[in-house]
């Protein structure tokens, strides 16, 4: 309950700028110039960027298992957006379950719905 | 042309000394710097020391040797230590699609032990139908005549043995595929010549074919290839998903005596491979830099499918294959917007602008062409008023009822059948204004215009702008008005690695090389135009299975 809560509030997050420190300097930017990203989302929830890279001085892209020990794995992810209208998108038929976490959801750039180009009424919100 | 090409003592056909003069090999990459550097490098063996310290990245060159390609890059040797096991089969299939499964359920009925690698994590295949010729209920001169048109319909360019390779074949391995799917669930069904009525008498002759149908939508042949990877599980195949292939293992002599996978965990594994690796790993639609560089044309147009980044063609290359040059054959359709019995109807068609472009006797799978700019990117609409059931009568294909239109219409509510529901996209209403607001045209006033002149045409019983047959020129007049706005995307592009007739990859000289051979959409040869043809309908679905189930019988037997 209190999980389908928190991605609730992720959710609502992709369209609100997070009140972080580092966000709040930039706030007086116009939005379009300071994309929200989810990178900004972890920190602001106290995630360092040694919780995902071995070596943050020189960070290496992350394997995508790093993402699973938090979130859970693809099954999981998938039960928890069952009733998104109008399809559950960690539950395609083109990957099953099991979808790369960075086809949508990026860290270091604005994130994006892998669906969107084919699916165009599919119009969902990607934190 | 260098000498010494003849393929053991064969005479070379001109489309395989064209690919070898013209195409992408390491051969160009050499052609630029001191050739003593060759082979060791790419072999398996030496992976140790040269995956002690990183190297500088390699990339291929273009076949004049003058271009780096960025998306033909090296792929580093991997040390025997970072191999965290090591497998060994008789014969190792590379993609699970159309021509892998087939592939490897071939080889494992005659009698070879299979291991299929696969990147996503189930197999995937596109489209529905898969067509094959009857040759019990075929004259051999309409086969004959089939494959002389099919040659034609590719420009002249492609190689004609693999056209006879699949018209002699394809019957017997079209219902193979329709049986052992059914084995597995599968609710395949032959559809004989229902699409083929085109071509059932063709040049005088009797033509019969068989076609499987794996469908209705939402049902494709990715469903009927999951379903097919059950029987050849049961069968003993070994299917290992979410295993993308990162490079082919060669031995010192450069025969491909297997393949490295790299799995979820970022651990390599080894497959050995006795007898020989069968590469069916699909296009490069979504490898954008590839795509921009062999067919600039699809720039701007949407893809129909996703992680197709033509792993396949960086793997074989680096073991020393040949790339088809520049020229690649695309495909390009929509057949879900509306009914796909009614995209070649020659209604009014207008571009995203809401200007009439061609006359419309064009196919739609040639219409890519017309909308190749930024802003077109593939989009136009049909557009015809309520008395299309009387005047359009006796067009190519059928004509759907304004109640049946009613299922591919996303403005009406109800549940839909045998449609993609996020792809219907048909429209009526009872002004053009409103037509063209539905149909997402840019320039209203442009469209009502563009109507105007058509009717004007129309009446004047004489197509002056395009020279469309008078029997095509039927008014927009009469409301409600109907549009049906298609989006022609990528479906596949269907050019690939030089092969000879037995689908044996072929090196810059014009030699086989051992252990490696190339089915489905990354083999070559097969097409050759400028767009795929669609003059057998199903004919990619059933080169697929065709070449799949003769590759894999073919390396079992070795």
């Amino acid at each position: 309950m209190r999980k389908s809560f928190f991605f609730f509030l992720m959710l609502l997050f992709a369209a609100v700028s997070v009140g972080a420190g580092a966000m709040a300097a930039q706030k007086s930017k116009p939005a379009a110039s300071t994309p929200v990203v989810a990178m900004d989302k972890h920190a602001a929830k106290g995630v360092k960027c040694e919780n995902c890279h071995a070596n943050p001085k020189k960070p290496q892209p992350v394997a995508m298992d790093k993402c699973l020990t938090c979130h859970g794995d693809g099954a999981a992810v998938a039960k928890r957006t069952a009733s998104v209208k109008p399809t559950n998108p960690h539950d395609s038929r083109h990957f099953g379950t099991e979808a790369d976490c960075n086809s949508c959801h990026h860290q270091h750039k604005p994130s994006e719905s892998l669906c969107a180009d084919c699916h165009p009424s599919f119009k969902f919100k990607v934190p | 042309m260098s000498k010494g090409n003849s393929r053991e003592g064969q005479e070379m056909d001109s489309y395989t000394r064209t690919v070898l003069d013209k195409g992408l090999s390491r051969r160009s990459l050499l052609s630029g710097v001191a050739a003593g550097a060759v082979g060791a490098s790419v072999l398996g063996a030496g992976g140790d020391a040269l995956a002690a310290k990183p190297a500088a990245d390699v990339f291929g060159k273009s076949s004049d040797g003058a271009a780096t390609l960025s998306f033909l890059k090296k792929p580093v040797p991997v040390a025997d230590k970072d191999v965290k096991e090591t497998l060994t089969f008789d014969v190792v299939v590379v993609g699970a699609g159309a021509a892998g499964v087939t592939a490897a359920l071939s080889a494992r009925e005659n009698g070879a032990t299979v291991a299929v690698v696969q990147k996503a994590p189930f197999a995937l295949s596109q489209g529905n139908s898969g067509t094959g010729i009857n040759l019990g209920k075929s004259d051999k001169a309409g086969v004959e005549a089939l494959c002389a048109r099919i040659v034609a319909d590719s420009n002249h360019r492609c190689n004609p043995a693999l056209i006879r390779q699949w018209a002699y074949n394809s019957g017997e391995a079209v219902h193979w595929v329709i049986d052992r799917a059914k084995q597995g669930g599968s609710p395949v069904i032959d559809q004989g010549n229902l699409q083929q009525g085109a071509i059932v008498k063709f040049g005088g002759y009797n033509l019969d074919f068989v076609t499987s149908f794996f469908g209705p939508k939402p049902y494709t042949t990715g469903d009927g290839m999951r379903h097919l990877a059950i029987t050849a599980e049961k069968a003993g195949v070994k299917f290992f998903y979410n295993m993308p292939a990162d490079q082919l293992v060669q031995n010192a002599s450069g025969e491909v005596t297997g393949v490295i996978g790299k799995g979820k965990d970022g651990k390599f594994i080894k497959f050995i491979a006795r007898k020989g690796v069968i590469m069916a790993t699909g296009d490069y639609q979504n490898n954008k830099a590839m795509s921009d560089y062999f067919i600039p044309d699809l720039k701007y147009m949407g893809r129909k499918q996703i992680g197709k980044t033509g792993d396949g063609f960086n793997m074989i290359y680096w073991a020393g294959g040949v790339i088809e040059p520049i020229g690649h054959t695309k495909m390009l359709h929509d057949f879900d917007a509306g009914p796909a019995l009614m995209c070649d109807m020659p209604f009014l068609a207008v571009n995203r602008e809401g200007k009439r472009f061609v006359n419309e006797i064009v196919e739609m799978s040639l219409l890519n062409n017309y909308l190749r700019d930024a802003k077109n990117a593939g989009h136009y609409s049909q557009i015809f008023d309520s008395d299309y059931m009387t005047k359009a009568t006796g067009w190519p294909g059928r004509l759907f009822s304004p109640e049946e239109l009613k299922n591919y219409m996303p403005d009406v509510p109800g549940p839909k059948k045998g449609v993609f529901e996020s792809q219907i996209n048909t429209h009526v209403a009872d002004t053009l204004e409103e037509l063209a607001k539905k149909l997402e045209i840019l320039d209203t006033a442009t469209f009502v215009a563009s109507v105007k002149r058509y009717n004007e045409i129309v009446a004047s019983g004489q197509d002056t702008d395009f020279g469309k047959p008078a029997k095509y020129l039927i008014p927009v007049e009469k409301p409600p008005f109907y549009g049906i706005h298609r989006r022609v995307r990528v479906s596949a592009i269907c050019s690939g690695m030089l092969v000879d007739e037995s689908h044996r990859a072929l090196d810059a000289e014009g030699k086989v090389i051992k252990g490696l051979w190339v089915v489905g959409n990354l083999g070559g040869g097969f097409y050759g135009g400028v767009d795929y043809p669609l003059t057998v309908f199903g004919m990619s679905l059933g080169r697929c299975y065709t070449f799949g189930y003769l590759a894999g019988r073919q390396v079992a037997k070795l």
